[in-house]
């Protein structure tokens, strides 16, 4: 953790709530150096997404507020903005769940991502064609229906789109949901790219830990709205609490699915067992 | 040609012609639609507004062009201040709320149009009759009247005009991104506000546009506002968010109902006009309920 110039983002102490009663957040804190990858990490309901919707303020259009502590982006407070100023200072958000206009092409979806910014034509199709470098898949599609497109290819429309907006900074949300492990590890890899060719900053929020630390720098768990635990993405990937609650390994011998069905199968066999 | 079909082929183009007009008035429910998915009520009440305005800008005196123009600033006004004072702090809540917001602002728009210009019906003259064109009567042998064949003209300027808009610019491309999903569009930095205002002009010119033709044929009254839902059946047949499906909704529902009118209608003791378009609405809903053009809901299993 440095001085806050070589953070673009800083979160302190944030408290959020819902329809001014539901607490989402009770005190979150989180840091993201410039240039690098952060992951946000935790179940189902642990405030993943309400951390990164508060810090792009699309908190408000689901009648949430932070109610405590402060969110410093590029060396300012965030605090009344709402989403279309925010991508205009650089923050991006790609949403939970791809969220792709479906009726509109591919390149349409993509071209739409530079909305915010005044381009000329020509650099516009240069742009386009630049994003299509990282995302190939997406070029041979063009012409399609993004609602038409698999859902992998949703995904790299929604960080594509994004990317158009030229952000300093992104936040991804769960970009891995529902996604064939192949199909994971290339998104994530574009991703990779993106932070180390174009210099964006990125924080992901994430429940497939396994992949999001293997490719990001530093990690936060979160758990009922609090941070529980922080660190190197490489000291959480050993750590052993991490291991068996959030990688599915215990301490040693490996609880994989085979040994699991096999558990379930024994005790199904005492039980009949049993006389009645 | 023999008499009796040179009489349907009559009554079916003085049909699609009239056609037309439901089209012009769809139009303005299709755009409000697509940007915000709300059946906007109000649009009979903005149809009556503005061509009441207009009709009263005539009375102080305006010529013609400066009238016209004057009203499509007052109805950008009118979305201007809709956006502002209605949509904007019904932002995020559910589209059954802006629903019945609509229904209020349209009572406002006709009380405001009432109180101002007064209740009683006017004539409105385009200087284009609602009779036979000669030519066509002599060379043809059929009655087509000339206000009909202006209403459709018209129709087709506009369509071609907004279809070029929501293609080929940026801001179409917003609106069209704002109509598959709001909260991905603000995500990327569309501004919902900006494209609230440019539907809502735009359905305010479509109205006055749509506004003078009926006044022109029905005389400008109160009677105006439930003429325009009408286009009910007309976006029910065509599906809600399609330009070309108001187009066709509007062209079929002229044509079925003149025909049947004329065909049937005797059978009925006449009258069948009124109800016919909502018959064959009940049959869309039935077995085709996005319409004919109605984009489909598209989702990934």
């Amino acid at each position: 953790m440095g001085t806050s110039s070589e953070n673009i983002l800083e979160i302190k102490n944030i408290e959020v709530a819902y329809n001014k009663v539901i607490l989402a957040l009770h005190d979150v804190s989180l840091t993201v150096p410039k240039g690098k990858i952060v992951a946000l990490l935790g179940a189902n309901g642990a405030g993943k997404s309400t951390t990164l919707k508060s810090i792009s303020t699309m908190l408000a259009s689901e009648r949430g507020e932070v109610t405590k502590g402060t969110i410093n982006y590029d060396g300012m407070e965030i605090k009344k903005q709402n989403p279309s100023e925010m991508v205009g200072l650089g923050m991006v958000q790609v949403l939970e769940g791809r969220r792709c206009f479906g009726h509109l092409t591919v390149e349409e979806n993509i071209i739409s991502g530079a909305y915010s910014r005044k381009l000329s034509r020509g650099d516009l199709n240069a742009e386009v064609e630049k994003i299509y470098g990282y995302f190939k898949r997406l070029k041979e599609r063009r012409k399609s229906q993004a609602g038409f497109t698999s859902g992998g290819e949703q995904q790299m429309i929604a960080v594509a789109r994004a990317m158009m907006a030229k952000p300093k900074m992104l936040l991804l949300d769960e970009p891995s949901m529902g996604l064939a492990p192949q199909l994971v590890a290339e998104i994530f890899h574009i991703v990779k790219e993106l932070n180390e060719k174009e210099g964006v900053s990125i924080l992901l929020a994430e429940q497939n830990t396994n992949v999001a630390l293997r490719n990001a720098d530093y990690g936060y768990i979160i758990e009922t709205g609090n941070v529980m635990l922080e660190g190197s993405a490489k000291d959480l990937l050993n750590n052993e609490k991490v291991k068996e609650l959030y990688l599915g390994i215990s301490k040693g011998k490996r609880l994989n699915f085979k040994d699991a069905i096999r558990d379930s199968q024994r005790k199904k066999d005492d039980a009949e067992k049993k006389p009645h | 040609m023999n008499e009796s079909v040179l009489f349907f082929f009559e009554v079916l183009v003085g049909g699609l012609l009239s056609g037309t007009m439901y089209s012009l008035v769809a139009l303005g429910f299709v755009l409000i639609y697509k940007a915000s998915s709300t059946f906007n009520f109000a649009q009979g009440a903005m149809v009556f507004f503005a061509v009441l305005s207009f009709c009263g800008f005539m009375e102080y005196g305006m010529p013609f062009g400066v009238a016209f123009f004057a009203v499509v600033l007052l109805m950008i006004l009118v979305g201007l201040l809709t956006e502002r004072l209605v949509l904007r702090p019904l932002m995020n809540q559910s589209e059954d709320t802006v629903l019945m917001a609509t229904i209020g602002l349209g009572f406002v728009l006709e009380g405001l149009a009432q109180a101002k210009w007064g209740v009683e019906v006017r004539k409105l003259s385009l200087g284009i009759g609602d009779f036979p064109i000669p030519w066509i009567a002599d060379n043809l042998k059929l009655f087509i009247s000339a206000l009909d064949l202006t209403a459709g003209l018209v129709a087709f300027v506009m369509i071609a005009l907004l279809t070029l808009l929501f293609k080929y610019t940026k801001i179409g491309l917003g609106l069209r991104a704002v109509a598959d999903d709001p909260g991905a569009a603000s995500s990327i930095g569309i501004p919902l506000k900006h494209i609230m205002l440019l539907v809502w002009s735009a359905a305010g010119v479509v109205a006055l546009v749509a506004g003078m033709m009926w006044g022109a044929r029905a005389g400008v009254q109160f009677a105006l506002i439930e003429l325009a839902l009408k286009a009910l059946p007309v976006l029910i047949i065509g599906g809600f968010s399609s330009i070309p499906g108001a187009i066709v909704g509007g062209l079929l529902v002229g044509a079925v109902e003149k025909v049947l009118e004329v065909y049937i209608g005797p059978y009925f003791k006449g009258g069948i006009e009124a109800w016919a378009p909502y018959m064959l609405s009940i049959l869309f809903l039935l077995y085709r309920p996005e319409g004919l053009f109605g984009e489909k809901i598209i989702r990934r299993v």
